[in-house]
């Protein structure tokens, strides 16, 4: 798995590419704690270039949804492609982290004050 | 105020321990040589050990396991090439290091030397200087094919130790499986008019998929599948913890009801994401045993398919997180009517995930296909016919996801007793 870190205004954008599976974990987690220990709270994982996802890596979004979701966070996927979008779909994962399709609605959504 | 105490320094006395002089076997019938060659050789520091023939000079390897071995060429018995066969014939001495002493030092004799076993030549004539050389070297060089013995029987050592262990291992491995295999209910009629048949093959030793079909309550029977996240002993050691908590007498205490959406809203705040991620699916139902009436419930689990005779057949689910995932979540449980002779399928995704050589995933249609093809065949039959159209399209053995299969049948009120499955 590659992670290649962007800004964009005050959101990170995070274009991940290969397989997010419980083996690479470590390595998305600690992508994920530099951007937070960076004070910034708007993150983008552009999943595009994401091939397979397994059960693990659905928990470790999860987990990371939840460790975002405070006020002022705000995280979105981007673009996830045929098998990631049907898994992420099945679980329901989007309830959770809303899924756009353009890196532009992704960053307004994200920018929005976080509810609540 | 006294005088400070005297301030001890710590005296650390290094002791060398003196390295033992290396070890010579000197093998030569010719006493005058031979006390020549041994008193040249003590007099460079080294130990040497004597013997009048090759016979004796065998023994004496075995007994000294000498650092150097110099045999001379021409001795009555066994001559020094002989020897030097003897050596490299015997596993326990053939790391020798063997120099042949002649009195000629002819390119035909070395050839013959070396290829009989020898690593090197020392002439009776050599120098003092030449026979330091060639002793030093030989020594090195016995040091050195030492050392890697000793690596090699550390080595050796060591994969006995990790094979043993590896058996330990694998012993309580499967000690574990077992345990795990024996909370899966045991096929046939867990109820009065229902028959039940099940496959399941973990992806490795230990699974986390568990399914269960047992009574809650005198009219009622209890339906779950679940799903650890991961695979191997962790998976199966939450998946165990899980299933602890969906006993009929932990629901009466600590739920109060066996109503499915009822027991996943208490799951869902009994089970949170662990701190790796971890999380359960699950797909819980309750069939009422007088009227067939199921009611069920699932959090992020995909895992029913009813295949009824109306030909109403469908997926009972809905979107719905995993356990753990959102503490505020909520789950409501959903009815449905079974009729005689319906089959209700729980399963997990492991199946209709199996992967084609290609990579091409089995899918759910396939499999609900393989399973309504399958309707007028036994129950026993169907899941275990599906189970090998699955293996054939994965083209392998073992399944990269754990994979259950758990098919009911309401069996005709007038022939359940019967025990039809």
């Amino acid at each position: 798995m590659q992670i290649t870190e962007r800004r964009v205004g005050n959101a990170v954008i995070l274009d991940l590419v290969g397989e997010l599976t419980y083996a690479n974990r470590a390595t998305f987690k600690g992508a994920v704690d530099r951007v937070k220990s960076s004070g910034c709270r708007q993150v983008i994982f552009n999943m595009h270039g994401v091939r397979f996802l397994d059960s693990s890596a659905l928990g470790t979004l999860a987990l990371v949804a939840q460790s975002l979701s405070g006020t002022p966070g705000r995280i979105a996927l981007l673009n996830p492609q045929s098998y990631v979008k049907e898994i992420i779909t099945l679980a329901n994962l989007h309830q959770m982290l809303p899924v756009y399709h353009s890196e532009q609605d992704a960053i307004a959504a994200t920018n929005l004050p976080a509810a609540g | 105020m006294g005088e400070p105490a005297p301030q001890m320094t710590p005296s650390v006395e290094v002791v060398t321990v003196p390295k033992p002089a290396p070890v010579i076997l000197l093998v030569d019938d010719d006493e005058i040589t031979r006390i020549g060659m041994a008193g040249r050789l003590k007099r460079l520091g080294y130990r040497v050990i004597e013997a009048v023939d090759g016979s004796a000079g065998l023994t004496a390897i075995r007994a000294h396991r000498p650092d150097l071995v110099i045999l001379d060429w021409m001795m009555p018995g066994m001559d020094g090439p002989s020897v030097c066969e003897a050596i490299r014939a015997d596993p326990e001495l053939r790391s020798s290091q063997v120099v042949l002493m002649t009195a000629h030092d002819r390119p035909e004799q070395i050839a013959e030397g070396l290829s009989r076993g020898a690593d090197d030549f020392l002439s009776k004539a050599a120098s003092k200087q030449e026979v330091l050389a060639r002793v030093q070297a030989s020594i090195r060089s016995s040091a050195l094919v030492r050392e890697i013995e000793r690596t090699r029987d550390d080595l050796d050592r060591s994969h006995k130790l990790l094979s043993a262990k590896q058996h330990e291992l694998e012993s309580e491995l499967q000690s574990a499986a077992a345990f795990v295999r024996a909370q899966l209910p045991l096929p046939g009629i867990p109820a009065p008019g229902i028959a039940m048949h099940w496959a399941y093959q973990p992806s490795l030793a230990l699974g986390g998929d568990l399914f269960q079909v047992c009574a809650w309550g005198t009219d009622a029977l209890g339906l779950y599948i679940l799903d650890a996240s991961g695979h191997g002993v962790a998976a199966a050691l939450r998946a165990v913890g899980l299933m602890s908590f969906l006993r009929e007498d932990n629901l009466v205490k600590a739920v109060g009801s066996f109503d499915p959406g009822a027991i996943i809203n208490e799951a869902n705040r009994r089970f949170p994401l662990s701190q790796d991620g971890e999380y359960f699916t699950l797909w819980v139902g309750r069939l009422d045993l007088t009227s067939y009436e199921l009611s069920y419930a699932t959090a992020g689990h995909s895992g029913a398919f009813l295949h009824a005779t109306n030909g109403d057949s469908r997926w009972l689910a809905s979107a719905s997180l995993p356990l753990g995932f959102d503490p505020a979540s909520t789950f409501e449980s959903a009815r449905t009517q079974l009729q005689p002779h319906d089959r209700l399928y729980l399963l997990s995704d492991g199946i209709y995930e199996a992967p084609s050589t290609t990579g091409e995933l089995w899918g759910k249609p396939r499999l609900q296909a393989t399973l309504e093809e399958h309707r007028s065949s036994g129950l026993v039959h169907s899941i275990t016919e599906t189970m090998a159209i699955a293996h054939q399209w994965l083209g392998g053995d073992i399944f990269p996801d754990d994979v259950a299969l758990l098919g009911l049948e309401i069996q005709d009120r007038s022939t359940a007793h019967k025990g039809r499955a």
